[in-house]
């Protein structure tokens, strides 16, 4: 999965990653950052139920119960549950599962598209679930916009039309809202189809016409709903590099729902893993890969190829003196693999050098002892 | 009955029955009892069973034998006339008609007026330019130069002025069915209990003929083109109000939401996303409801509406084959050209390609204009006369040689006025009869037994009390010989349906073959088919039967094969790998796997068959559709109304008795 080629990203995915501003702080019980920028999205205690008299069942003694059992006594069924998180600007929160563990109702929560039964959403430190129907509609409008796994695009329109879509209800008059789709109809590589159908594009393209469309209102957030899960293992790859690189050049908050480990760990600043409605660990690629909370999460993220996903600030020993000064130097935020390809190459042990500083040492002993998964739980580095 | 069989039904039986005294062993007796009991359809025939043994013999003792008693029926005669009388004296007096009623039809005829006053500025010329460009811009060359040809047709057959005022009343007529339907549609289709209350409303009135209609306008507006319009208008809106409430109610979820994501209003959402997604099923719409209302239109030329189809009627009722032929052949081309070209709008957003660019549509409008101003320059508005060719004498020339040389005596085959002889005396006389003297709290638990067996008991209720009804209002006998008919006609219709659509599924050429004719037949308005049957088998209930089964062919060979030609081409190669033959695959895979369909069918044939045996009332069919005929005739409007009531049960009865599934899509048209 690791790509040194990434389209205009320096270096492996995880790299980019590893620059964010929140690499590294512990997460807090709910998921919250104690430090770090401010949360665009703070989410506490939301609960959504599906069924008849939804509202009767968060907090109270039919919230124990098992799916089954609850549909059978009050025909309802947990699709959210209890969950508290925040989205920090911007990051790239991800939000992963397998299907039915809530994670699309989820995100819809987020603007409403789909009601929340009981707990909290703020944005910007405002109160949605309190919004009425004009502050709500702002909101969608032009501070979180949505990117839809099946597209969601006007059959009857153009490519231009349909990028142009949520200018025009928002009132934007004909040619400025035009100029502005062409923009981002350019910026998302389609320039010279605007004048197709939806249907006459690929899968890939129409997603690019969604972007397109989220991008035009130029919203504060954008919410990515399983975006590449209808489309070929090539063009996902190709979405996703986008979606770096996107992140990369404008910093843009991003919330992405997706079923894909190795999705989630190449776009995601940070993973809310969830299971049954309930995030059952919140953190890093790193700290999920590296340090998972349960034997579910172990199970999940077996197959990654941990090198790929671990720095060296996992794999690296005190350094013996001596050590301090030679050898070739690397990052913190260097992948395990990268530092195998180093040390091989120069047959010596590492140095992890941050600010001149030198943190540790890493040697063939301490970078296979990653590989091998020897690295026991709960040594997170630095 | 053998419809209701299904797999399991067979599967059960297979086995060999054991002699109820037998000694076989009782385990096996007992599972087959409980597996009786599991499958939905032997436990209705259980039930029904028993309740025949209790309730037969307690009906034939008290009540006895033989037709619906006197007691129980309500004279509804005296009433009616008297509110007829009232509403004939205070038509020019009372407020009602003074500023409600008055304003309508007053409405209706001027609209009606106008529109024809600018089909006669244009001039003949004006109108075959104009309507021949609509088609090229909408349809393309094809339907644009049968366009062309249509209206020459209509023009040289004489027909040009009854052509133009059937046009006028079918456009203020499609307009305001359009409109009303689209409303309808729109309240159904963002409301769900609006759809819910209007749903079985709208099921109902598109399974009623299209004469039941009639009575009620003519009892208020009295004859003319007003009521003609107004009951072309209730016939043919349903069709609109279903798909665009369909259309609006099928729009994609995921669009949906994704404009509901990007914060659009309401009204927004209906505008930029629900409606224009819903195109393709509001242009059917309006196809559908086009070719209701040119139906219509040519049948309410029994309640005044003049054109085309009083030609076809006036000829009709003094058996001039040849005047009626050269009404109904415009009335064909008519339905050919408007039914193309709509149909050919609908296609054309699915394609991706524009009907119009504002130049184009100028360029029609005014190439229109140009030609009307010619005509008028060279005052020729009027079609000439000169160009007529006059195809009623030799039509009946030929008629006459088929009299002589066709209705009998041919050697081996009899003729066709034999065959019809025949099929009345030893068919629809004996099935009449026959009904007539069964007991009727007999046909009662039969009607109930047949609906509740193929569909719910709430089809079973609404078909007994539609039953009764009929015999409340004094109607039993006459309806049981309408019903003999409809049976008679229905029976044949299925087994020449069938024979044609099963080689029809099994062969791609023969399906190639037959779409075209089927295609136009479809189209073709319920009056039309009168005209050759009387030609060929002279007047009475037998040229009504085949007209009947001409009509309601086309409908179940295509929904037949249809179904056969859908079954899972993976359980039919199944099939053919374990060694089935053609005919084991047909009778084991395609024809239970098509049930759903076979029963559409058999519902279709039911409801198209009715609606016209009941205008066989025009051509001597006689029983209820005659007494519509007669009341309108003598001004006798009391037993038209009850006779139109007494159609309106018919239809509800047989139209719930062959409800296969609840709310099964349909649109036959």
């Amino acid at each position: 999965m690791n790509g040194t080629d990434g389209a205009g990203a320096p270096g492996s995915p995880a790299e980019i990653v590893g620059d964010g501003p929140v690499r590294g702080a512990a997460p807090a019980a709910d998921g919250s950052v104690p430090d770090g920028p401010p949360a665009v999205f703070s989410v506490r205690n939301l609960w959504k139920v599906f069924g008849p008299k939804a509202e009767r069942v968060p907090g109270s003694s039919l919230a124990d119960l098992t799916p089954e059992e609850l549909r059978e006594r009050a025909n309802c069924t947990v699709a959210v549950r209890d969950v508290s998180f925040d989205v920090r600007q911007g990051e790239v929160f991800v939000v992963m599962g397998l299907s039915g563990s809530g994670k699309s109702t989820l995100v819809r929560c987020l603007t409403r598209l789909i009601e929340p039964t009981s707990g909290t959403i703020a944005i910007d430190g405002e109160d949605v679930c309190g919004m009425d129907s004009g502050a709500l509609r702002d909101l969608r409008r032009h501070r979180a916009a949505m990117v839809f796994q099946h597209f969601g695009l006007l059959p009857h329109r153009t490519v231009l039309d349909n990028v142009a879509y949520g200018l025009e209800i928002q009132g934007v008059g004909r040619a400025e809202r035009r100029a502005k789709a062409g923009e981002m109809v350019e910026k998302v590589g389609l320039a010279g189809l605007e004048g197709r159908r939806p249907t006459q594009l690929s899968g890939g393209q129409q997603q690019r016409v969604g972007l397109a469309r989220a991008l035009a209102a130029d919203p504060e957030v954008l919410l990515f709903d399983e975006p590449f899960s209808a489309l070929d293992p090539l063009i996902r790859r190709d979405m996703q590099e986008e979606v770096v690189r996107l992140h990369h050049d404008e910093g843009r908050t991003m919330v992405f729902i997706t079923h894909d480990l190795s999705e989630a760990l190449r776009v995601g600043d940070r993973i809310a893993l969830m299971r049954g409605g309930r995030v059952v660990q919140c953190g890093t690629p790193e700290e999920i890969v590296g340090s998972p909370a349960d034997d579910y999460v172990r199970d999940f993220v077996r197959d990654v190829p941990r090198e790929q996903v671990l720095t060296v600030r996992r794999a690296m020993r005190a350094a013996l003196p001596g050590e301090e000064d030679a050898g070739p130097a690397l990052t913190p935020a260097t992948t395990v693999a990268d530092a195998i390809e180093t040390v091989a190459r120069t047959g010596s042990a590492a140095r992890v050098v941050d600010d001149g500083r030198c943190l540790g040492i890493v040697d063939h002993r301490s970078l296979l002892g990653v590989v091998a998964g020897l690295d026991s739980d709960g040594k997170a580095a630095a | 009955m053998s419809i209701t069989t299904t797999p399991a039904d067979t599967a059960v039986s297979a086995p060999p029955a054991a002699p109820a005294g037998g000694d076989t062993a009782p385990v096996r007796q007992d599972e087959r009892l409980r597996a009786l009991t599991r499958n939905p359809a032997a436990r209705k025939l259980l039930v029904l069973a028993v309740a025949a043994a209790v309730l037969v013999p307690v009906a034939a003792a008290t009540w006895g034998s033989g037709s619906w008693p006197h007691a129980l029926t309500v004279d509804l005669s005296g009433p009616l006339g008297r509110a007829n009388d009232w509403i004939i004296d205070n038509r020019d007096s009372h407020w009602l008609f003074l500023y409600f009623f008055g304003y309508i039809s007053g409405g209706i005829i001027a609209a009606v007026h106008a529109v024809y006053t600018v089909l006669l500025a244009l001039g003949w010329a004006g109108v075959a330019a104009g309507a021949t460009l609509l088609a090229w811009r909408v349809a393309g060359v094809r339907v644009a130069v049968t366009t062309l040809v249509s209206f020459a047709v209509c023009g040289l057959l004489g027909m040009w002025v009854p052509t133009m005022r059937t046009l006028a009343l079918m456009v203020v007529a499609v307009a305001a069915s359009v409109a009303v339907g689209a409303l309808l549609g729109l309240a159904a289709g963002l409301s769900d209990r609006t759809f819910r209350a209007l749903r079985p409303v709208l099921d109902t009135m598109q399974a009623l003929p299209a004469f039941a209609y009639l009575m009620p306008v003519v009892l208020i507006f009295g004859i003319g083109v007003a009521p003609a319009v107004l009951a072309t208008v209730v016939y043919a809106a349903p069709p609109m109000a279903r798909l665009t409430a369909l259309g609006l109610r099928s729009t994609d979820k995921g669009v949906l939401e994704a404009v509901e994501s990007l914060g659009a209003t309401g009204r927004q959402r209906l505008l930029t996303a629900r409606l224009p997604l819903a195109r393709r099923e509001l242009l059917l719409g309006v196809n559908q409801t086009i070719m209701m209302a040119l139906s219509m239109a040519v049948i309410a030329s029994v309640i005044g509406a003049d054109g085309l189809g009083d030609r076809v009627y006036q000829a009709l009722s003094t058996v001039d084959v040849g005047s009626a032929l050269a009404a109904g052949i415009p009335i064909v081309l008519l339905a050919v050209v408007m039914d193309r070209t709509t149909a050919a709008a609908g296609a054309a957003g699915d394609s991706g390609r524009r009907t119009g660019g504002r130049t184009a549509w100028l360029f029609v409008a005014g190439a229109t204009a140009a030609v009307a101003l010619a005509g008028r320059a060279l005052s020729a508005l009027d079609w000439p006369g000169g160009w007529n060719v006059a195809i009623a004498g030799p039509v009946n020339d030929a008629k006459d040689w088929m009299v002589d040389h066709l209705y009998s005596g041919l050697p081996g085959v009899g003729g066709t006025a034999d065959w019809a002889a025949h099929y009345t005396g030893w068919v629809l006389d004996p099935l009449r009869d026959g009904l007539q003297a069964l007991p009727w709290w007999g046909a009662l638990l039969l009607v109930a037994a047949l609906a509740w067996l193929i569909g719910t008991w709430r089809t079973a209720l609404t078909a007994v009390l539609a039953l009764a009804a009929i015999g409340v209002l004094g109607r039993w006998d006459t309806s049981l010989d309408t019903l003999s008919q409809v049976l008679a006609a229905v029976a044949v219709t299925l087994v020449l349906g069938f024979a044609i659509a099963v080689p029809a599924a099994r062969s791609a050429r023969a399906e190639r073959l037959l779409r075209p004719v089927l295609d136009v037949c479809q189209t073709m308005p319920q009056f039309v088919y009168l005209i050759p049957v009387v030609a060929l088998f002279g007047v009475g209930r037998a040229p009504a039967a085949a007209a009947a089964i001409v009509y309601a062919l086309p409908a179940v060979v295509r929904i037949t094969s249809q179904g056969l030609r859908q079954a899972d081409p993976a359980a039919l190669e199944s099939a053919r790998s374990l060694g089935a033959t053609s005919g084991q695959q047909l009778r084991q895979v395609q024809f239970p796997l098509a049930r759903p369909e076979l029963l559409l069918a058999v519902n279709q044939a039911v409801v198209l068959v009715l609606s016209v045996v009941i205008i066989g009332g025009l051509v001597g069919g006689g029983a209820l559709g005659y007494e519509v005929v007669f009341g309108l005739a003598q001004g006798d409007l009391a037993t038209g109304l009850v006779a139109g009531a007494a159609i309106v049960c018919l239809g509800l009865m047989l139209d719930r008795v062959t409800q296969p599934t609840k709310g099964g899509a349909r649109d036959g048209s």
